[in-house]
């Protein structure tokens, strides 16, 4: 009896045995890709562990596409070009591409892709200047009731190399009924010439995922990664009169350009515009009159739409758009720098035009 | 038995549908019928596995199961075989045709408890079949499987879901459609009696 | 009944975290067709289809993208404010959509209903007829849109 029961017993261990070691082999043969190469542009050959998707393949040779949704398939950020080596178009590939990318069958969601060979692929080489930082929260500034200015160390002797007015993606971490991760963009605030730290100012936005992290979780010491620079909203090296027009967060890049140029020496004859709604949204107000110091031809105009009787404001008060004509000496030779939403960028830009600005001397970083 | 493999094939399609005479099955076809695509790819996996399953479940019964005495344990024994093989052909899917396997996704897997794959090693067992009884058999009851999945997905796919009551929306419909498919196919029964 | 994978993998980018904050079922347990399926039975019974509703809502919303600080009142009665952040929020569908990041709040200052909506919001509605489940932060029921808007 005892020993019947120890031969089942050990009879059915030895056949759930042996199939578990069947599926051992089969995993090991069946899931593994041995190592492969990525052709990249034709110039540059990596070698990566196959079976992982090509966005965290390339990840990890620190080549970072861009992506907002984390791998997921959801955002079309990481588009790229496969040549070959990239098998079948997947069903979770379909429905983000477009019919002409469909159609051309060589753009891939490089998160879906899996690496099982080599694969040849081809991707914009402004991309090869975007790493992946760790950095340390070194610094947490309440500019305004909504505000916060962030201030990131780089790890020990990492350097950014980046241009005001460009942006990071930076990545929020899970944080109470939040369990994925999110990269959100937002811009440099500090200046390039500052390499080992960056500044962020960032909004709060009720429904955000990353800004209520921001707001409510992130405090100095804690340690973060963020993916950058990107971005073309830059100065152009020219001698033409230049018109910021920024509110809210927008402020962030023409700080940065502001503290730049003050380094960097700049004669131009430059005006800034921050609109906002009442004096609560007022911030960095000293820094930027404080230019006007610096610089030969600076102002800073704060102009509010909706001043509280209470606030006292002796200021411009109103839409900016008015206060152009003074700032506007020769309509011909002036840039002018937008960032904000598309609503705004479009009514500044048609008073611009409307001023005498050429459209193609009107540069904006737009939200939208 | 002494049914030939060749019949046996056909009345496991038509007359003793696994699906529609037996009622196994249920789960994965109540769910995956609202969409034609996965139907089909559902249904030839359902098929794949079940001839293969029924194989190797044939030849663990009488090779090791009834020599060592052990058949009290074949209820075990063969959902460890099928689970296995479930496991491995996931394994092959997402190598050589990924594109199957996210459409699948959840489905695979879940053949694994889908009962009519259980239900055939068991039938085989009962009715004494020899080996290549159980493989049309189970051939057939996965084409019949197949065919029984195709038809309801044909029809909720022309079904104006709107028109049916509240309460009945969904899954009752499809049940009762399903009632209706199996009220049919008794139709074939006196054709030949294999249960 | 179970969800196709599809359907899973939908309802799991509707989660909070996933896409929003908040998501867009909020504290509703039915399944996202039957979301879809009370929310029409509503509309048939007020007149008023997905399609009418979601281009009256882009209406507004493109009205009050066209003045500097984003609001504007039109015919007398209709108080819009639209607030727009940076970035792009991707349909929960995940079939490429993008779509910008902008709350549009209306006031009909005529029967005092204000509804909140955002530019998701407006393609859920007209592509999908979902209007969100119950509980989330952006659904409005399907009344009171058409009392706001009509």
């Amino acid at each position: 009896m005892f020993i019947t029961i120890l031969k089942d017993v050990a009879l059915l261990s030895a056949i759930g045995v042996t199939l578990a070691i069947i599926m051992v082999l089969a995993q090991r043969w069946l899931s593994n890709y041995g190592d492969c190469t990525i052709d990249i542009n034709g110039k540059r050959e990596i070698t990566v562990v196959g079976g992982n998707s090509l966005l965290s393949s390339l990840a990890d040779k620190q080549i970072f596409l861009p992506s907002a949704c984390g791998g997921r398939g959801t955002c079309a950020a990481c588009k790229c070009k496969v040549e070959s080596g990239g098998g079948p178009i997947l069903p979770t590939e379909k429905p983000v591409l477009s019919a002409a990318e469909l159609a051309a069958g060589d753009i891939r969601l490089a998160c879906q892709v899996k690496v099982k060979s080599a694969i040849k692929i081809e991707i914009p080489s402004s991309i090869f200047n975007i790493r992946r930082f760790n950095a340390v929260v070194s610094e947490i500034i309440d500019y305004t009731y909504d505000t916060k200015g962030i201030s990131f160390k780089l790890s020990e002797g990492e350097k950014i190399d980046f241009q005001a007015g460009q942006y990071v993606q930076l990545d929020s971490q899970p944080y109470k009924g939040v369990k994925q991760k999110v990269s959100r963009a937002y811009s440099i605030s500090s200046k390039p010439e500052i390499s080992d730290s960056l500044q962020l100012i960032i909004r709060y936005v009720p429904e955000g995922i990353c800004t209520t992290w921001v707001h409510q979780c992130l405090k100095v010491g804690d340690k973060i990664t963020l993916t950058g620079p990107y971005g073309d909203f830059l100065i152009k090296d020219t001698d033409a009169d230049m018109i910021f027009v920024a509110g809210g967060s927008g402020k962030a890049p023409i700080k940065a350009m502001l503290e730049h140029l003050a380094v960097a020496g700049c004669t131009r004859k430059m005006t800034y515009f921050f609109g906002a709604k009442s004096t609560k949204d007022l911030y960095l107000t000293e820094e930027m009159h404080s230019f006007e110091n610096v610089f030969p031809d600076f102002k800073y105009e704060p102009v509010l739409s909706h001043p509280d009787a209470t606030d006292n404001w002796t200021g411009k008060t109103g839409y900016i758009m008015p206060y152009f004509k003074d700032a506007i000496r020769d309509p011909k030779n002036t840039e002018a720098y937008l960032c904000g939403s598309p609503g705004m960028i479009s009514a500044v830009s048609k008073s611009l035009m409307e001023y005498g600005l050429a459209k193609d001397k009107i540069y904006y970083d737009s939200f939208g | 038995m002494d049914i030939s493999a060749f019949v046996l094939f056909w009345a496991a399609i038509f007359t003793s549908n696994i699906l529609l005479t037996n009622f196994l099955g249920m789960c994965s076809y109540l769910s995956v019928s609202k969409d034609i695509e996965s139907s089909f790819g559902l249904g030839i996996s359902v098929i794949f596995v079940l001839t293969v399953t029924a194989g190797l479940n044939w030849l663990v019964y009488n090779y090791i199961l009834v020599p060592f005495d052990i058949i009290y344990l074949q209820y075990i024994v063969f959902i460890i075989v099928i689970a296995a093989f479930v496991q491995f052909l996931e394994l092959v899917i997402e190598r050589y045709v990924p594109a199957l396997y996210y459409t699948l996704g959840i489905f695979l897997p879940l053949i694994t408890v889908n009962c009519a794959i259980f239900g055939v090693s068991l039938f085989l067992v009962i009715r004494s079949y020899n080996f290549l009884q159980s493989i049309t058999f189970a051939a057939g009851s996965g084409i019949g499987w197949l065919l029984a999945i195709m038809m309801l997905a044909a029809i909720r796919r022309r079904l104006k879901e709107r028109l049916v009551p509240a309460g009945l929306q969904g899954v009752g419909i499809s049940l009762i459609i399903t009632g209706i498919m199996a009220l049919a196919f008794v139709g074939f029964s006196g054709i030949v009696q294999i249960q | 009944m179970k969800e196709t994978s599809k359907d899973i993998r939908i309802r799991n980018r509707m989660m909070p975290g996933a896409i929003t904050l908040n998501g867009f079922i909020g504290k509703d347990k039915r399944s996202i067709a039957d979301i879809i399926a009370a929310d029409e039975n509503t509309l048939q019974t007020l007149q008023k289809t997905p399609e009418e509703i979601a281009d009256r809502m882009q209406y507004f919303t493109d009205a009050s993208f066209s003045t500097f600080a984003g609001n504007i009142t039109l015919d007398d009665i209709y108080d819009v404010e639209t607030e727009v952040t940076r970035g792009k929020l991707s349909c929960p569908y995940a079939h490429g959509g993008q779509f910008r990041k902008s709350v549009t709040k209306l006031t009909n200052t005529s029967n005092n209903v204000t509804v909140t909506w955002t530019a998701l919001n407006i393609h859920l509605i007209k592509d999908h007829h979902f209007f969100e489940g119950k509980g989330s932060t952006y659904r409005t029921e399907p009344e009171n849109l058409v009392k706001a808007l009509f």
